[in-house]
Formats: C-alpha cells, structure tokens, sequence
C-alpha cells in the first residue's frame, strides 16, 4: 500500500484530509513555525525545541493507544511511539493555524476530562478512556461536517474568482484546521502504519521481495502488506 | 590554454548520458559538463535501503522543504524520500507569465535518476502527423529511420514488455514482460473482448531488467518499488547504472560537476562552434572549455536557455533564433484525469512483490476508422491493487478499528489514468527574464505555456472513455476524476529547438544539428518537433545514438 493510499484510507475514516498529506495542502503558504514559549522536547537531530511538552506527548500516546491499542498479535500505539511522532509532525509539518488548534485542543481535552470524570485522561480506567474518546468522536463529527461545508463554499468562491485572475493573482486556498481530535486520529493512524511495529508487527513487510505474484493465495485472516 | 576535447556534453542525464556513452565509445575524447552534485551510484542513494519509520516525517513534507520548493510542492515530486534529487526552487527560480511546473534534476544523472522508466516506441504516424494535418512543420525523420536505433538503445537500456504486435505501439527488444495481476487480467480480458481487440490492455513497457545483466554489473529487479531514491541493484536504466560506466570504461570520459554552462561559444567566421563557456558554481570562477563538436542535453528548457545565451553578437535572440522558432512550440503530456473502480471477485487472491509498472493501454483514438473533433490521441496508464482496510462502523475505536486497518480489502482496485498529446502551438514559449537572476546571476526562463481547444476536446475523451471501458470491462462504482493540469506537470518538457526540414522555420536539421552551427547538436527534449502521446525518453535514447554516430562520422569526413 503506497502512502497515498494510506492517506486516502486515514481521510474516509476520519472524514477529513490528512493534515500536511501531499496534495491535499499543496498551496499552503510556509510561515515561521510556531515555537512553544516554554518548550520542553528538543529534537535529537537538529537540537530545535518541539512544540508540545513531555506531558503532552506523554497523553497523546495514552489517547493514541485507546484507538490503536496492544493486542494479541502486536504492541499498539504508544509501543510505537506515535506521541512523539506526532510532536515532529506537528512541529515540522502544521502551519502555524493547525498548531494552534492542536496544542489548544490538548488543553480542552484535558477540561473536558477533568469535567466530566474528576481524573485527568491518564487516570481513567480503559473502558472510561474508551468511552471518552469516543465522545470526542462525536463532537469532532459534526464539527468538521460544518467546516467541510462551509471550506467547500469558499474554495468555489475562490476558484471562480481564479477563474478570471491572470496566474500571478491567483489565490490558494488553504482548508480550514478541523477538530483536535480529527488531527490526534489522523496522526495516530499515520503514525502508527508507518511505524517498525505497525508495518512490521500489526501488517505484513517484506523489505526486498525479489519476485512479483500477482495472483498469490489469500486465506481469511492473512494481513495487509504494510506497502 | 584552455582544455581541448573532441567533444563537449552539456548535461548527463538520459541524454547527456547516451551522447556521453555513444561519442567516447567511438574513440572521441569527451568531457561531460553537470551543473550540479555528483550523485554516485549506490553509494549516492543515501535513502535507497531506508525503510518508511526511518524518514523522520515518514515521507510527509514539512513547512521547510515547502517553503524551499515553492514549484515542486504543486504534485508529488517534492517527499521526504527523494529530497534533495530535486533543484531547490528558490535558488533557481523561473517566472512565469502563465503557471509552468518544472520540476527539474540538477545532479549527475538528472532525472534518469528520477524518472518513471515508462518507454514507448513511437509508431510511423507520430512522425507524420503535422505534415498530413498541416501543423507546425513536418518532422524531417521516419519511423524506419528510428527503428534500428530504437533496437540499438533499447538492447543497452533493457526494456521489459510484451511483443503485441500493434501499429500503434510498435514492439521494442524486450526482457521478459513484468506480469498482470489477477485482477488486471480479467479487466483485460473484458475489455479486449468487448473492443473485438481495437482495444488493447497490456504491461506498461518499463526500463525495468528483469534479466540481470552482468555485463554492465546489474541486478534484475527485486520488485521494492523504490526506484526514485536510486536503486542499489542497477535495476532500471539510468546515467548511473548504465551509460556511465560503459563511457568511462573506455577511458575517454571526464565527467565534470558543479560546472554550469553559460554559453557555447561561437566563431561567426568558421560558423562553427569551439566549445563552451562555463560558471564553476564553487568558484564562481568562468573557465573555457574548448572541443570540435558540443551535444547539448541540459534537459529541453535549459539546452534552449543556453542556445538563447550563445552567439548574441550575431543574433540577438541567440544561436538557432534565425528561424524565429527558439523557445517556441512548448509541449508536455497534458494527463491528470481518468477514471477507477472496484473489481470484485479477487477477494481469495493478494500481491507478493510492490511491481515498479501498471499497465497499459495504447492509443486508438483517430487511428484507422475512428475519427474525433479534435487531433492526435493519448494512452492510459494505471494499474489494480488490492487495496488496505475493513470497513468499520461509525465510532470504532480499539482493537476492532485496528484489525480493520491490518487487513486488506475485500475487493480491488483499478484506476486509470489518461496521457494525451499536446499539439506544437509556436505562441507557447519561453524567453529570457533578465529582470529576475538565480543565485549565480543568471537571467532565469519566464514560461508563457497553455493547452487549447484541441487539448480540452481530447480531455472529454480521455476521462469518458475510461468510465466507459471500466465499465463495460465489470468494473463496478465506477468514478471518473480530472484533477486538473498545468503544462509542465507532466515532466515532459518538450520542444523550444525543434527538428525540422527547413532552417527558416526550424532550429535542427534532421540529424539534431543546429543549422547555424552544425558541430552542435540538440538531442534531448527540446528537438522534438510533436509529442505523441507516449512517455518520450526512450526516443530521447534513439535519437541521441543516432545523431552521436552521425557526428562522429562527420567528424572523421572532416565536415564539421
């Protein structure tokens, strides 16, 4: 499965494009990245601070491995990291808009949390954790509903007007950040397919095949190539 | 003193790298000219081997590498994994009076390192369609006349396809043919069926060996599909894996990098030219190199950038202007549109190995019979997978939502995507915008490039036809798309130099040489003089061979 496939399958299951994916941003205008006033990760390779703290890398890899947890064949999410992957994503790969709305939907989660089980998210039971995100499922469906609509709107009111505009004045447009949570399970999905463990672990790998079968037996249950 | 060669290459990729192959082999000393790094083989494909966790955006772009590539970002090419195969568009930039993609290589290799190995023989029409419709001017070579040469590159390069025997596609030499997939097969066997076989669906036609060859060290392909980062076995056709080697086993190649050709210089006496005048892009320094003959191959826009930069104190347009046709006739593949679908009863069958081709279904439209309101036809390229993912009801989370992910699909599918033919228009042009510099000063190329009528005619067809043949082929929910296209995106740049008969109305003679000039010689995409609808590098090859044989017995004639 190539990764504009994966992006696809992420953008159907989340009903909304993947944030950064090709094509989907492509006319995004780059700005200076946003940089956490307090910052406490810095990336090992360029020695740079990343956006999101040691406690928020700590609950996105508690909420990441609510969706894609440790089963019996394979570890989940947060085995694979993606909590600090998403801090590279977000850090590196969000326009400064969809930092905001990431970083500030973190907060909300937590009052959320806070709110309705008197616990923060870490200290939920599973079936609580469960039943949390899925509230966010719900209120992040509807909400991105409407931005969907109302970008659709837009978008078409921008191309008409590109229609008649000579290529130097032509507008991009840029999708509206949707709900926090949509980025979290995007993220979470990107990141844990393309991880060691999802594609090593939770589907299948072969890293140099050597021959092509195009019609190889599948029995029920067999895995998905991981590419 | 300057250095004195025989011959001077400007460029090295699929071009640059035949000319460099062809004239060393034949005894001439030559040296190849690289504006940019050198990439080495293997040792070069710093990412070839990576697995996807080990890109530490997993192949996503970042607001960096946007903001360096303010063109690449409109379509694919701009990725984490080939990062830094691509010229950083800020240091080159371009303007254009209407939008232009060019997506460009400026390394050892150019884009043979990059490319899609897609290759096609032309067929006898595509060399005699603007004489008989009466556009632009009629290529003054045949197909029988490519045919050998074609045979020639082709045994070098190593083609895997099927003989089919059609008119349309002439057969090339082939190594064993990549196989269909199950899927692949039923569709085809639908579709030829209900076309009585005026429709063809085949293997797309790939420099992909599928024999190894250990006479120029290379491995067969072992099906990773990640050719684009360098492959680590040589298994498609590149400058690296191929032409190189072979040129520097004779002992008659210097290959040079960094070296950015301003100009080739020009003696209004002897009306020949001496050899090249370059920016060390270190040094900055300008050195001269001096040789009988020079092969430009700096990839079509930029052999005609320098063109346009040469001999200006005769003409003012540059070497090849007399004609008044230097920088015109623009052509691309215009594509992006289509049509996919679901083909279902396969759910009992899955791929082994990441096949680097799809398939292919050469041109039918205004051949024989069929007759269209607009000019010339184009070829479908796509493929079927089985694709990733269970559906799942709304609000899964959980183990559930994971094992749906972990598994494929039940169905496949096939998606299939149009190239057509983009017609020689001569106000489709580029000229020389000495307002804007890159970062060695150089005026850059400002693009003034659209598709017309006949394009948007063909393009109904082209997204029509291929809702229609998937569904008559079974292929059920079937979804036709446009995606929209500019010139340039399809990486085909082609024209600005063109061949032709006659030096009032073209810049090459029918033997890649400039008229003006004829100890230099144009081969790679801007000598075009149409496009057919075919991915053009393989004729690039022949062309490129044959010319260089020509030149070198030329040379030993003494007439140039």
């Amino acid at each position: 499965m190539d990764r504009r496939e994966l992006l696809k399958t992420i953008a159907v299951l989340t009903g909304s494009v993947v944030i950064g994916g090709e094509l989907f941003l492509s006319g995004c205008k780059a700005k200076e990245p946003f940089v956490d006033t307090n910052p406490i990760i810095t990336d090992t390779s360029t020695g740079l601070p990343k956006i999101l703290t040691a406690a928020q890398v700590a609950l996105l890899n508690e909420m990441a491995d609510t969706i894609i947890p440790t089963t019996a064949d394979s570890p989940g999410a947060k085995a694979a990291k993606v909590g600090e992957f998403m801090n590279v994503m977000v850090t590196d790969c969000y326009l400064p808009a969809n930092q905001k709305i990431f970083t500030d939907g973190l907060a909300s989660f937590e009052t959320k949390c806070m709110a309705k089980y008197k616990k923060n998210f870490e200290s939920l039971s599973s079936a609580e954790r469960h039943d949390f995100i899925i509230s966010l499922e719900k209120e992040a469906k509807p909400f991105d509903k409407k931005i969907a609509e109302d970008d659709k709107i837009r978008e078409s009111s921008i191309n008409k007007e590109n229609d008649i505009a000579t290529w130097a004045q032509r507008k991009e447009f840029v999708p509206t950040g949707r709900h926090p949570y949509t980025m979290v399970k995007q993220l979470t999905l990107l990141g844990y397919f393309t991880s060691e463990i999802g594609m090593t672990k939770a589907r299948r790998h072969v890293s140099v095949p050597g021959k092509y079968d195009g019609a190889l037996a599948y029995n029920d249950g067999d895995k998905a190539w991981s590419e | 003193m300057p250095e004195k060669y025989d011959a001077i290459v400007i460029g090295s990729g699929i071009a640059g790298g035949w000319a460099a192959k062809e004239l060393s082999e034949r005894g001439l000393k030559t040296l190849m000219l690289e504006r940019g790094k050198n990439i080495e083989h293997v040792k070069g494909y710093v990412n070839a081997n990576k697995e996807k966790w080990e890109f530490q955006h997993r192949d996503e772009r970042t607001q960096q590498m946007i903001s360096d590539h303010n063109v690449l970002k409109r379509d694919y090419p701009l990725n984490e994994q080939t990062y830094g195969m691509w010229e950083n568009d800020k240091q080159n930039p371009y303007t254009e009076t209407k939008r232009f993609d060019w997506y460009r290589g400026y390394h050892v290799g150019g884009r043979s390192l990059m490319w899609g190995r897609q290759s096609y023989r032309w067929n006898k029409w595509d060399f005699e369609a603007n004489a008989k419709e009466g556009i632009a001017v009629d290529w003054p070579i045949r197909y029988d006349e490519m045919a050998p040469w074609y045979s020639y590159v082709e045994k070098f390069a190593g083609i895997q396809g099927s003989k089919e025997g059609l008119e349309v596609l002439p057969d090339s030499e082939f190594l064993p043919a990549m196989e269909l997939n199950c899927a692949e097969k039923d569709v085809k066997q639908k579709l030829e069926s209900h076309y009585k076989n005026n429709r063809k669906m085949i293997i797309g036609r790939s420099a992909n060996i599928t024999e190894p060859k250990p006479e120029q060290n290379r491995t067969n392909c072992q099906y990773r599909d990640r050719c684009w980062r360098g492959c680590s076995y040589g298994a498609y056709f590149s400058t690296q894996s191929a032409t190189l080697p072979a040129a520097m086993k004779t002992g008659n190649l210097t290959l040079e990098t960094n070296k950015i050709v301003l100009r080739v210089l020009y003696d209004k006496n002897t009306k020949k030219a001496t050899g090249v005048e370059v920016l060390d892009a270190i040094t900055k320094k300008t050195i001269e190199y001096k040789s009988k003959i020079v092969f430009v191959c700096a990839s079509a826009l930029n052999s005609t950038w320098v063109l346009m930069n040469s001999a200006t104190d005769v003409w003012e347009g540059g070497l090849g202007s007399s004609s008044g046709e230097l920088g015109h006739n623009v052509m691309d593949h215009h594509f992006r549109l289509g049509a996919g679908g679901t083909v279902t009863g396969f759910s009992d069958k899955y791929e082994y190995g990441r096949r680097p081709t799809g398939i292919y279904i050469p041109r039918y439209r205004n051949v024989y019979d069929d007759k269209r309101d607009y000019l010339r036809g184009f070829g479908y390229q796509g493929g079927a997978g089985r694709g990733t993912g269970q559906e799942v009801a709304e609000f899964t989370i959980g183990e559930d939502l994971k094992k749906a992910l972990s598994s494929p699909s039940n169905d496949w599918y096939i998606n299939m995507s149009a190239f057509g033919e983009m017609l020689p228009y001569h106000e489709n042009k580029i000229k020389l915008d000495k307002t804007v510099k890159d970062k060695w000063g150089l005026p850059v190329l400002d693009f003034d490039v659209e598709i017309k009528e006949n394009e948007k005619r063909m393009r109904k067809d082209m997204m029509n036809d291929a809702a229609e043949m998937l569904t008559v082929a079974g292929v059920r929910d079937v979804k036709m798309y446009d995606a929209g296209y500019a010139p340039g995106m399809g990486i085909h740049e082609m024209g600005t130099a063109r061949m032709g008969r006659d030096p009032k109305t073209s810049v090459l003679n029918g033997n890649n040489q400039v008229w003006d000039a004829l100890n230099v010689f144009v081969t790679d995409g801007a000598c075009m003089t149409s496009a057919s609808c075919v991915n053009p590098s393989l004729t690039y090859m022949a062309l490129t061979a044959r010319a260089a044989a020509f030149a070198v017995e030329e040379l030993k004639k003494g007439n140039i």
